[in-house]
This record gives C-alpha cells, sequence and structure tokens, in this order.
C-alpha cells in the first residue's frame, strides 16, 4: 500500500480529485461543461502525445481524425440511425485506416515536412467536408437531433453523463500511452527519438513501429471527436478540421504541458480550457482582446518553462525515470 | 572449402553524379577478421551503410549466409547477424549505458532477458561498473566499448566497425584489440574493421582490403598488402592517409 502510494500517489490524487469533482460542482453547469471540455481535449492531446510525444512525428493535422470521428457517428446517427456508440468505433475503425495509409505515404518525412504535409491533409479533408454537401451538409455543418436523456443514443440530460465519459476517454488514451511508453516498447521508441538510423541498425523496426502508434492515434483521436461532437450537439467543417482551434490546441497543449509525458496533455488541457475561457468571458467587450491576452499568457508560459509544466512542479524527472524502470 | 559467410559483387553505390563505390567485391569466412583501409572519402563508410541496409546500392550484390540481402531495412539484417558501430558515435544519448545496450538486446529477448543479457555483456567488456551512466558522461574509450557493446546485444555474426578507435591512444587501442579478439575467439564472431592506425589494422586483420576512389585498389595479407606500390600511390596522394597508414 505504501509502495502503491508512492508510486501512483499522483495519480490516485488526479483520480479522486476527477471523481470529487462533479460533486462539488453539481450546481454549477458552467464548471462541468469547462471541465467536460478540459477533459475530451486532455484525451485528445494524449493522442497527439502518442505520435507527436513517443515518436517525435510532429503532427499539424491531428484534426483530419477529429472530424473523421465526429463525421462518421454523426451521418450515421442522422442518416441511418446508428447510436453514436456504434459510430465511435466506426469513426475509430475509418480513422485507423486513414491514420495507417497516411503513415505509410509519409514514412519518409521528418521534421516540418511532416508537419506541413498532415497540416496538408487535415485542409483536404476541411475543403472536401465543406464542398460535398449532399453527404456532409457542407458549410452550414451538422446537428445532432436532440434526444433529451437517451443514454443508448448517447444523449444525456444532466453535464454529468459527458463528464464521465470524457473521464473514460481519457483514461483510455492515457492507458494506452503509459502502455506503450513503458517497458520494451518504451526503450525501442526512446532509441528512435534518440538516433533513429541507429535504432534500426540495432534491430528496431522503426517503420512498423511508428505505423502502431500512428493507428492508434488516429482511431483514439476520433473517438474523441464522436464524444466533442456528442458534447457539443453542433459542428461544421471549418471548427472540426479546424487548423487552429483542434490541430495546434492539442499539440500545444502536449507541448505546454510536457511532451512525451502522460500527465502533459492533461496539465496542458487543465491549464489552457480554462485559460481560454476565463480570458473571452473578462475580455468579451473588445473584440480581439481575448485572444490577445490568451496568446501572450501562452507565450509567457513557454518563456518560463520551456520544458513544460510538469518541470514547474519538478514532476517530470521523476516520471520519466518512471518510464525507464 | 567452406561457403563464404558474406559475398559482395559488383557493388555500385552513386550519390547523384558521385561514384561513391564502383564494382566492389569482396568475401569473407565465418569468424574471419577483414581490415579496410583507404583516405577519406574513399567509400568505406558507404560501403558499411550498404552492407547493413542504411545505403541502398545503385547496383550489384550482396549475399549474407547464400541470401540476397540487398535492398533490406536494417532491422531486418540485424536479425540475421550483420550490424555496424557508427563513425561518429551514435549512443542513444539520454540513455545510461544498459539501457543501450538493453535495447539492441530487446531484437532476440523479452526485456527482462535482454537487460540480464545486456548485464552479461556489460561484464565481458569490463563496463559493469559504469552500466548506471549516463553515456553524455563517458570517456572515448568507454564510449567506443558502449557501442560495441551495444552491436554485440543483437548476436551478431558479423560485426562492422567504423573507426572505434579514432579518438584512442595506444594503451587504448591495445584494450580494444583485446577485446575483438576475445570475442572472435569465444564467440566466432566475425569482424570488418575500418582504421586508419597501421598499428591495429597489422596486429588485428587476418586479411586487408584497400579502397581508393570507391575500388578496390588492393587486397590480401594486411604485411604484404601495405607494401604494395599501388596502396602507397594512393596514401601518398593523400595528406591524411600519410601519418597514420
Ligand atoms: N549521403 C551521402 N550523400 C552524398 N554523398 C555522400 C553521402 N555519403 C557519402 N558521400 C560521399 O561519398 C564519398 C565516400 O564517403 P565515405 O564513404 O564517408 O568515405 P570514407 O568513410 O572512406 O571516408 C565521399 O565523397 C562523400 O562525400
Ligand atoms: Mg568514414
Amino acid at each position: 500500500m505504501k509502495t502503491l502510494l508512492r508510486r501512483h500517489g499522483l495519480a490516485l490524487l488526479c483520480a479522486a480529485l476527477a471523481i470529487c469533482l462533479p460533486l462539488c460542482m453539481e450546481d454549477s453547469d458552467y464548471a462541468m461543461r469547462i471541465a467536460t471540455m478540459a477533459l475530451i481535449f486532455a484525451a485528445a492531446s494524449q493522442c497527439w502525445n502518442l505520435s507527436g510525444g513517443l515518436a517525435n512525428q510532429i503532427s499539424l493535422g491531428h484534426a483530419a481524425f477529429f472530424g473523421i470521428g465526429a463525421y462518421t457517428s454523426t451521418l450515421l446517427y442522422i442518416h441511418l440511425e446508428v447510436s453514436p456508440w456504434l459510430g465511435l468505433v466506426a469513426g475509430g475503425m475509418l480513422a485507423a485506416v486513414a491514420a495507417a495509409m497516411l503513415s505509410v505515404i509519409l514514412s519518409r518525412l521528418k521534421g516540418h515536412y511532416y508537419a506541413l504535409a498532415t497540416l496538408a491533409f487535415a485542409e483536404v479533408l476541411r475543403v472536401v467536408a465543406n464542398s460535398w454537401s449532399s453527404v456532409t451538409g457542407g458549410p452550414i455543418g451538422l446537428t445532432i437531433p436532440f434526444k433529451g436523456d437517451a443514454p443508448l443514443a448517447f444523449q444525456f440530460s444532466s453535464p454529468a453523463g459527458y463528464y464521465w465519459i470524457s473521464l473514460g476517454l481519457l483514461a483510455l488514451c492515457s492507458l494506452v500511452f503509459h502502455r506503450l511508453a513503458s517497458g520494451a516498447s518504451g526503450y525501442r521508441l526512446r532509441a528512435i527519438r534518440e538516433n533513429e538510423v541507429a535504432a534500426e541498425v540495432s534491430g528496431i523496426d522503426t517503420f512498423r513501429l511508428k505505423l502502431r502508434l500512428n493507428v492508434l492515434s488516429g482511431a483514439l483521436m476520433a473517438m474523441c471527436g464522436t464524444v466533442y461532437a456528442q458534447f457539443i450537439y453542433f459542428f461544421d467543417p471549418d471548427s472540426i478540421f479546424s487548423l487552429s482551434g483542434i490541430s495546434v490546441k492539442v499539440a500545444m497543449m502536449s507541448i505546454i504541458g510536457g511532451l512525451g509525458t502522460l500527465p502533459g496533455p492533461i496539465l496542458g488541457a487543465f491549464f489552457l480550457v480554462p485559460l481560454e475561457e476565463l480570458s473571452t468571458s473578462f475580455f468579451s467587450d473588445t473584440a480581439g482582446l481575448a485572444q490577445c491576452v490568451f496568446g501572450i499568457v501562452l507565450i509567457a508560459a513557454i518563456l518560463i518553462q520551456p520544458r513544460g509544466l510538469m518541470a514547474v512542479w519538478g514532476l517530470r524527472h521523476r516520471f520519466m525515470k518512471g518510464a525507464r524502470t | 572449402m567452406t561457403e563464404p559467410l558474406l559475398s559482395v559483387h559488383e557493388l555500385d553505390v552513386r550519390f547523384g553524379g558521385l561514384a561513391a563505390l564502383s564494382g566492389v567485391g569482396f568475401h569473407m569466412r565465418a569468424g574471419e577478421i577483414l581490415g579496410i583501409v583507404g583516405p577519406n572519402g574513399a567509400g568505406k563508410t558507404t560501403l558499411f551503410n550498404a552492407l547493413v541496409g542504411v545505403q541502398r546500392p545503385t547496383a550489384g550484390s550482396i549475399l549474407f549466409q547464400g541470401r540476397g540481402i540487398s535492398g533490406l531495412k536494417p532491422h531486418v539484417i540485424a536479425r540475421l547477424g550483420m550490424t555496424k558501430t557508427f563513425q561518429n558515435s551514435a549512443l542513444f544519448p539520454e540513455m545510461s549505458v544498459l539501457e543501450n545496450v538493453c535495447t539492441a538486446a530487446l531484437l532476440h529477448h523479452r526485456l527482462a532477458a535482454a537487460k540480464k543479457k545486456a548485464y552479461g555483456i556489460l561484464e565481458r567488456l569490463e563496463l559493469f561498473d559504469i552500466a548506471g551512466e549516463d553515456v553524455a558522461n563517458l570517456t572515448f574509450p568507454q564510449k567506443a566499448l558502449t557501442e560495441l557493446a551495444r552491436a554485440m546485444a543483437t548476436d551478431p555474426k558479423i560485426l562492422l566497425l567504423d573507426e572505434v578507435m579514432a579518438a584512442l591512444s595506444h594503451e587504448e587501442m591495445d584494450g580494444v584489440i583485446a577485446v575483438i579478439r576475445r570475442l572472435r575467439e569465444d564467440d566466432g564472431i566475425g569482424f570488418i574493421v575500418i582504421e586508419h592506425h597501421m598499428r591495429a589494422i597489422l596486429s588485428l586483420c587476418d586479411r586487408l582490403l584497400v579502397l581508393s576512389f570507391g575500388q578496390v585498389i588492393a587486397e590480401g595479407d594486411p604485411g604484404e598488402v601495405v607494401r604494395h606500390p599501388d596502396v602507397i600511390k594512393a596514401y601518398l596522394g593523400d595528406s591524411a592517409g600519410a601519418g597514420h597508414a
């Protein structure tokens, strides 16, 4: 029990906090909505962290998978009345296929070339979703038919329902991250990050390992997209495939929180989502001021602690050590 | 006479208009130590890269254990039993000595067994005491031996060493030479060794290959090859080689 506490103390604390939060905030729909949004973005950023943090594949196109998930489940529901729960799985599978193809095509690209290619992929999907109106609804976007309290249709009357599902999603993404970041695959991934050619020559199948990460990352990201769509009821191509609203944001959360660490995306999301919300509500009178304040705080955070929020708490080292053993 | 473990025929590697290797061919038996010398830019490192799959040959064939391996990926060739060390240390910089070796040992083992194997190799190479050290803190000879240890962890039948002794003093060099000999005696591993120091080449190698401008200009007994007129000419034309070789 003592070692359990020492080794997983922080994780247990977070879990306890996450479970107590809804009890304290039950009266405040607003706070619950922000907390849920932070959880969804933490999960999405954890997906990004899988390929970006563990394999150094800095993607600027993760909105592509997010949108694939949202569109797949929503279109299946609207046109065929397939439960979004099944749509979640279907979107994940479709995104897995897309991620696999993209991974193969981009396997030789590195650094900013990789980032630009993934960005282009998401942009292509955005353009397609905008122009293929007969299927996607085009620029008008999609609205999920309101059913009230219908758990089987992935709809809940209280924000708590979405909160718990988002928490479960974050737990799933973090578990997958943990499995890959530790043990034998953790060694191999660190080797790839530190010297890819030496890793290959030492017998590591770098292509297959990256493929596996990208497929998992894409599939889970699509599931985040479905949960997000169910949570906000409405989305359009420009918001769901958004570069600044999704792709850059999930990357930024991981980087600000602590790239390649498990708590990184969670810290990043719980820093950025409320920050954005606060600056929007405080400075709502002057157009653009909220974004400026948000941007300034962001830059300050990066300047003060370039290695991420994890380092502020002095936890990064401990977690890296943990990943080593 | 047994079939050679490695045989290379008419190997060409071109970088655009530059022929880094042209028509290179040689054979190697199991457990042999083959030396490669040649002026800077002769194509020695390129030859290693082609052998282990880092560089795709433009033409020619590479047979390893009778099987064509040209065009295979490095991790496949490592699994078959051939790997190399890097001319400029390419250890995983943020890992400890043990972790570097353990990572390579994962090729044939699960994590627990890989760790055990890595410790065993470190013990044999007298690196056990620095197992936990970050590789950034190592001395040159320790780095060289760690590179060697990491390559050993993949269970090679042939190990290619690209100037592992470059920055070493004479005593340190003798230490590494003794280690290589021991690995050959105990495990039957064959080595191809690129080295500028004639001292190391002459005391270590069974056979010597001289590369110049991407071509093999001499091959045979090390003592005889270094006195070959073509070899002397190739080296006199190159100031870098004159001091060492
Ligand atoms: N990746 C590469 N791209 C272009 N030219 C290269 C590359 N690698 C090596 N070369 C060139 O090939 C020739 C042989 O280089 P190398 O094999 O490194 O020589 P050595 O190891 O004998 O000093 C040199 O002229 C070098 O500039
Ligand atoms: Mg070289």
